[in-house]
C-alpha cells in the first residue's frame, strides 16, 4: 500500500510540474487537433508528433482519425483538424492550392518522408520470370494472359485503387489512356484498403502473378519486396493535372503517362501556424528518411504494433534522428518521459 | 498490492508471439489449402458470373417483366407489381441498372444458399437440444463479430471478388433463418404432434406433413430477415471487390458525394422493400390457404 501511495504522490507531483511548465511557457501551443490518417506511416507520424509535442512542448494533442478526402475537406471547410501530417496532395492539388492562395491552409514542410512514390507494381517472382515486362509498359500491357481475372480468365486483371480514394480516378483514366480494355484487361476495384492489401498479399504469398496500384513507403511493399513497373514517359503536367486526376466526364482524352511525382506535405491551418509557435517549427524540421520509415512499417506489421507503440519504438531506436528536430530542452524532456 | 493495481496480463513478448503464431499458422494453412479451397468454390463462382451476365445482358424490358411476374406469383397483388415495375424503371432511368443487376444477382444467390443451408440446420437444431446448444453460440458469433474480422482470413484464402463477398454475406445473413426455423418447429403444438403420432406417422411424415407446414409462417419470417440482412451487407461486400450498388456508396462516403450516396442507398432500400413485401405477402398467402383448407 505504501508503495502505491508513493507512486500516486509522484504521479500527482509530475502532473503538477507539467501543468506548471505548460502555463509558464509563454509559447506553449495549447490544445490542438491532429489528423491521424488511416494508414500505417501516417499513424506512426501522428503518434510521434503527439508524443514529441506533448512531452517536449506541453501541447495537448488530440488525434482525429480520417481519410485523405474527408480530412482535407474538413480542414478546408471548418479549419479542423489543425494539422494533417502526411497529406498526399496529388489527390487534392487544386482545392489545396486554392486554399493556400486564399490563406486558409499552409504547408509546414514538403516531403515529411523521403523517397515516396505511387505507381504500378508486380511481385518479385513475376519480375524474375518475366523481366521484359518490368521496364517496358507496352510489353506489360500486351500480356494480360499473365494476370488472369478470376471471374473471366480470358481477361487480365489490373487491380486499381479502392472506391473513393483519390488515386481511383487516376487509375481509371490511365486505364483508358493506355487503351487497356481493348488490350484485354479489366479494371478491378478492390473496394477497400483491406481488399487491395489482401489481394496483393495473397498473390505474393502463393507465388501468383499480380499487377496493381500501390505506393511506397509501406510495409506491404517492404515486406513482399514488390517491384515497380515502368509506365513509360511522363505525359506532361497538363495531361496529368487537367485530365488524369479528374472525374471521367471531365477527362475526355487522357494520354498515357508515368505516375506523377508524389508530393506529400504536412499541411497546417493558417490559424494554427499563427498560434502554434514551436510546434510549427518542429513540424517544419521533422523529415523521416524513406528507408527508416520502411523499416518502421515492417516492424509495425510484424509486431502488429499500433501507431502509439511504434512511435515509442521509433523514439527509442532513432534518438539521433529526432533529437535534431527539436530543441535541446525539449529533447531532454522527451527522453525523460520515455 | 501490485496484483490489484495492474491486471496480471500475459507478457508483451508472449502475447506478440501468440499473435504471430496464429498469423503464421493461418498463412501456412492458406498456402497449403488455398488453391484447393478456391477450386472447391469455383462452381459457385461460375454460377454467380453466369447469373450476373444473364441479368445485365438480357434486354431490360424482359428482366423487368420477369421480375414483375415473380412479384405477381409471390404476392398476387397488382399494386405491388405496379410498384415493382415503377421502382425498376426509376432505378434504370437514374443510371443504376447494371449495379442493381449485379447486386440482385449476388443477393439472390446468397439468399438461396442461406435457405438451402439454413433450413436443414434449423430442423436439426429443433430435433436435438444438444445440437441447439452447440449451434446457438456459433450463430451469436456470426451475427455480432465485426465483418472485417472474418473478411481478413476470407480474403487471404480466396482473394477479392464475388465468392469471398458471398461468403461474407452468408455468414451475416444465415442466422435468422436457422433460428426461426428452429423456433417455428419447436412452437408447433404438442397435441398436434401427439395426434400425428397416434395416426402412426413416422418421422418423415411428421416433419414434412405436420411440423414444417405449421412452422411455415416463422420460416418465412426467417427467409424475409435473411434477405434483409444480406441486402444490408451489400456495402460491406463491396469493400472486398464485389461489384454492385455498394461500390458507388463507398465512393460517395469517401468523397462526400451526397447525391450519389443517397441514390444508390435508396436503390438498395427499394430492392429491400420489394423483396420484403413480396416474400411477406407470399408467406401470408400460404397461411391463408391453410386456414381455408382447415375450415373446408
Amino acid at each position: 500500500m505504501k508503495k502505491f501511495l508513493t507512486a500516486a504522490a509522484i504521479t500527482g507531483a509530475a502532473v503538477f510540474t507539467m501543468a506548471g511548465q505548460a502555463s509558464a511557457d509563454g509559447h506553449a501551443c495549447g490544445s490542438m487537433t491532429m489528423a491521424e490518417m488511416n494508414w500505417a506511416s501516417a499513424e506512426l507520424m501522428a503518434n510521434v508528433d503527439k508524443i514529441i509535442l506533448e512531452e517536449g512542448y506541453g501541447c495537448e494533442v488530440e488525434l482525429v482519425s480520417g481519410a485523405t478526402m474527408t480530412t482535407f475537406a474538413s480542414m478546408n471547410e471548418k479549419g479542423q483538424p489543425d494539422v494533417a501530417g502526411e497529406l498526399w496532395i496529388n489527390a487534392v492539388r487544386e482545392p489545396l492550392f486554392k486554399a493556400m492562395d486564399e490563406g486558409r491552409l499552409m504547408s509546414a514542410v514538403e516531403g515529411p518522408i523521403t523517397q515516396l512514390g505511387e505507381g504500378w507494381w508486380v511481385p518479385p517472382h513475376t519480375a524474375e520470370k518475366h523481366p521484359e515486362i518490368v521496364n517496358d509498359v507496352n510489353a506489360l500491357l500486351s500480356r494480360p494472359d499473365l494476370f488472369p481475372h478470376p471471374e473471366d480468365p480470358s481477361k487480365g486483371a489490373f487491380i486499381g485503387c479502392p472506391a473513393g480514394w483519390g488515386c481511383q480516378l487516376a487509375n481509371a483514366n490511365l486505364f483508358r489512356a493506355f487503351d487497356m480494355e481493348a488490350k484485354g484487361w479489366l479494371l478491378v476495384d478492390p473496394g477497400s484498403a483491406a481488399g487491395l492489401d489482401g489481394s496483393m498479399a495473397k498473390a505474393a504469398e502463393r507465388g501468383e502473378n499480380w499487377l496493381g496500384y500501390y505506393w511506397s513507403p509501406t510495409a506491404m511493399i517492404g515486406k513482399y519486396s514488390m517491384v515497380p513497373v515502368s509506365m513509360g514517359d511522363w505525359g506532361g503536367a497538363e495531361n496529368w493535372d487537367g485530365c488524369i486526376v479528374k472525374a471521367e466526364q471531365d477527362c475526355a482524352n487522357p494520354k498515357p503517362s508515368s505516375w506523377t511525382h508524389s508530393e506529400v506535405h504536412t499541411v497546417v491551418t493558417t490559424d494554427f501556424q499563427k498560434r502554434g509557435g514551436p510546434a510549427v517549427e518542429y513540424l517544419s524540421k521533422r523529415i523521416f528518411p524513406g528507408p527508416i520509415m520502411n523499416a518502421m512499417l515492417v516492424y509495425m506489421a510484424d509486431e502488429q504494433a499500433g501507431g502509439g507503440d511504434a512511435a515509442i519504438e521509433f523514439l527509442l531506436q532513432h534518438e539521433d534522428l529526432w533529437t535534431a528536430w527539436v530543441s535541446a530542452d525539449a529533447a531532454a524532456k522527451i527522453k525523460a518521459a520515455l | 498490492m501490485d496484483f490489484f493495481a495492474e491486471f496480471p496480463e500475459m507478457g508483451r513478448q508472449d502475447l506478440r508471439d501468440f499473435k504471430k503464431g496464429i498469423d503464421a499458422s493461418f498463412r501456412e494453412f492458406s498456402r497449403t489449402y488455398g488453391e484447393a479451397i478456391e477450386t472447391f468454390f469455383e462452381p459457385l463462382l461460375w454460377f454467380l458470373v453466369w447469373l450476373e451476365k444473364l441479368l445485365t445482358n438480357a434486354p431490360w424490358p424482359i428482366v423487368i417483366i420477369v421480375i414483375c411476374a415473380l412479384a405477381w406469383l409471390g404476392s398476387r397483388s397488382w399494386k405491388l407489381v405496379a410498384g415493382t415495375a415503377a421502382a425498376f424503371l426509376v432505378i434504370g432511368y437514374l443510371g443504376m441498372w447494371e449495379d442493381t443487376m449485379a447486386t440482385l444477382a449476388i443477393i439472390s444467390v446468397a439468399t438461396m444458399l442461406c435457405i438451402v443451408l439454413g433450413i436443414p440446420l434449423g430442423i436439426l437444431m429443433a430435433r436435438s437440444n444438444r445440437v441447439q446448444s452447440a449451434i446457438t453460440p456459433v450463430l451469436d458469433i456470426m451475427q455480432t463479430i465485426p465483418s472485417f474480422v472474418y473478411l481478413i482470413p476470407v480474403v487471404m484464402l480466396l482473394g477479392i471478388g464475388k465468392v469471398p463477398g458471398l461468403i461474407a454475406v452468408c455468414i451475416y445473413a444465415i442466422p435468422p433463418i436457422v433460428r426461426l426455423t428452429n423456433l417455428g418447429i419447436r412452437l408447433v403444438d404438442k397435441e398436434v404432434l401427439e395426434a400425428a403420432d397416434a395416426f402412426g406417422a413416422d418421422y418423415r411424415q411428421r416433419l414434412f406433413g405436420v411440423q414444417i407446414p405449421l412452422a411455415l409462417p416463422n420460416i418465412f419470417a426467417g427467409v424475409n430477415q435473411t434477405i434483409m440482412m444480406s441486402l444490408a451487407m451489400v456495402v460491406i461486400a463491396s469493400m472486398i471487390g464485389v461489384k454492385g450498388l455498394g461500390l458507388p456508396v463507398l465512393r460517395a462516403i469517401s468523397n462526400q458525394y451526397l447525391a450519389l450516396g443517397l441514390l444508390n442507398g435508396l436503390a438498395i432500400v427499394t430492392l429491400a422493400i420489394i423483396f420484403d413485401r413480396v416474400s411477406q405477402e407470399y408467406g401470408r398467402r400460404l397461411q391463408a390457404h391453410r386456414q381455408g383448407a382447415d375450415h373446408g
